[in-house]
């Protein structure tokens, strides 16, 4: 009777894999991917960054906090939040996001990851939606410049996540653009 | 380069590439399990492969190619990173990522049982690790063989054979113990 119902759940196991679906690329994604592949002189940065501190390089824009030990927004729902901090951009134009990280203590080796929804890009960073850094952290504030640009008029929620050990803390940004 | 000599470049490149956009775009959701890695995977891969189109231009198998880049790409940024894979809860909170939009039968309770049981099983992969999740992937959800895997991953068929049982045994455990199965 075991084995009966073991290979019956095996088989069931391989008909939800079977079922598992995966989904298409959108029209204009692959136009995209290949024009910015193509595009001449193209440059690919990647960038470790090394946040030290409280600089008095704080570029005009927003500047958001991500505090240690501390959600900064409710649980996420399946439609925006009217509750997550939020800016609008303008088509185009680049806008820069301080992202002001306060640690209690210094952090090595923490792992940042800045996931951008479709439409909205990284300087220095084309086409690329998800972005990730090893960075160290002292204790105090850091802070983290990020030239966005809206490169479409859909928006949406930017997460900047940071990973130590066996501890992540996510920030959420909404996105509107004008 | 003279803009005709680039336009005449990209239009190589596109014709070399663009037939096997549909099976590179659901490798790259294979591997990264997420559809903004996946989607920056496939970026990654053209762009590596537009660097090296004189060598492309050459071989005979160039969708095979190309799934062996992906798959170097993708194992070089895990190696790069070793972080674990984002939860699936994270995934599916992102607006257009992981199973929301994909098309259902027209029960309507079929549809909700269905999508439980995929739901379930997305779960279930995320507990696996990369090795044995792309492996059951690949055989048991795109229909690789295991020549082919091996062909592409690089792993003798004997391993990816014993991955595949392992994996296929953790999902049934999993499955079981979440109460999936009737």
């Amino acid at each position: 009777m075991q084995t009966d119902n073991t290979d019956k759940r095996d088989q069931e196991v391989l008909a939800l894999l079977k079922d598992y679906p995966a989904p298409r690329a959108t029209a204009t994604f692959y136009d995209r991917a290949l024009a910015r592949a193509t595009q001449e002189g193209t440059r690919r940065q990647r960038n470790r960054w090394l946040m030290t501190g409280f600089g008095s390089a704080v570029a005009a824009g927003v500047l958001l906090w991500l505090v240690g030990g501390f959600f900064l927004t409710s649980p996420v729902m399946p439609d925006v939040d009217p509750g997550i901090p939020g800016i609008t951009m303008t088509l185009e134009e680049p806008r820069t996001v301080n992202l002001m990280f306060a640690s209690a203590t210094a952090l090595d080796s923490a792992i940042l990851t800045v996931t951008l929804p479709d439409g909205i890009e990284l300087a220095g960073f084309p086409g690329q939606r998800v972005i990730t850094w090893q960075t160290s952290l002292n204790e105090g504030n850091n802070l983290l410049p990020l030239e966005l640009i809206a490169v479409s008029p859909v928006g949406g929620e930017v997460l900047a996540r940071l990973e130590h050990n066996d501890r992540d803390r996510t920030f959420r940004l909404r996105i509107d653009v004008s | 380069m003279r803009e005709d000599d680039h336009n005449a470049e990209k239009l190589a490149f596109e014709r070399l590439v663009r037939p096997h956009f549909d099976r590179l775009y659901r490798l790259a959701w294979r591997l990264a399990g997420h559809k903004a890695e996946a989607e920056d995977l496939f970026q990654e891969l053209l762009i590596k492969a537009y660097a090296k189109l004189d060598e492309l231009a050459k071989i005979d198998e160039p969708g095979s190619w190309l799934s062996r880049v992906m798959y170097n790409l993708f194992i070089d940024e895990r190696r790069r990173f070793a972080r674990r894979r984002m939860h699936t809860v994270e995934e599916g909170q992102l607006p257009g990522d992981g199973l929301a939009g994909l098309p259902g039968t027209e029960d309507p309770v079929l549809d909700n049982q269905r999508w439980e049981k995929i739901r379930a099983l997305d779960a279930a992969l995320s507990q696996l690790s990369d090795e044995h999740r792309i492996v059951v992937l690949l055989h048991d959800t795109e229909g690789y063989k295991l020549e082919e895997i091996h062909k592409l991953t690089g792993i003798p068929v004997g391993t990816v054979k014993s991955r595949l049982h392992r994996a296929r045994v953790r999902l049934r455990d999993i499955l079981t113990r979440s109460g999936t199965f009737s």
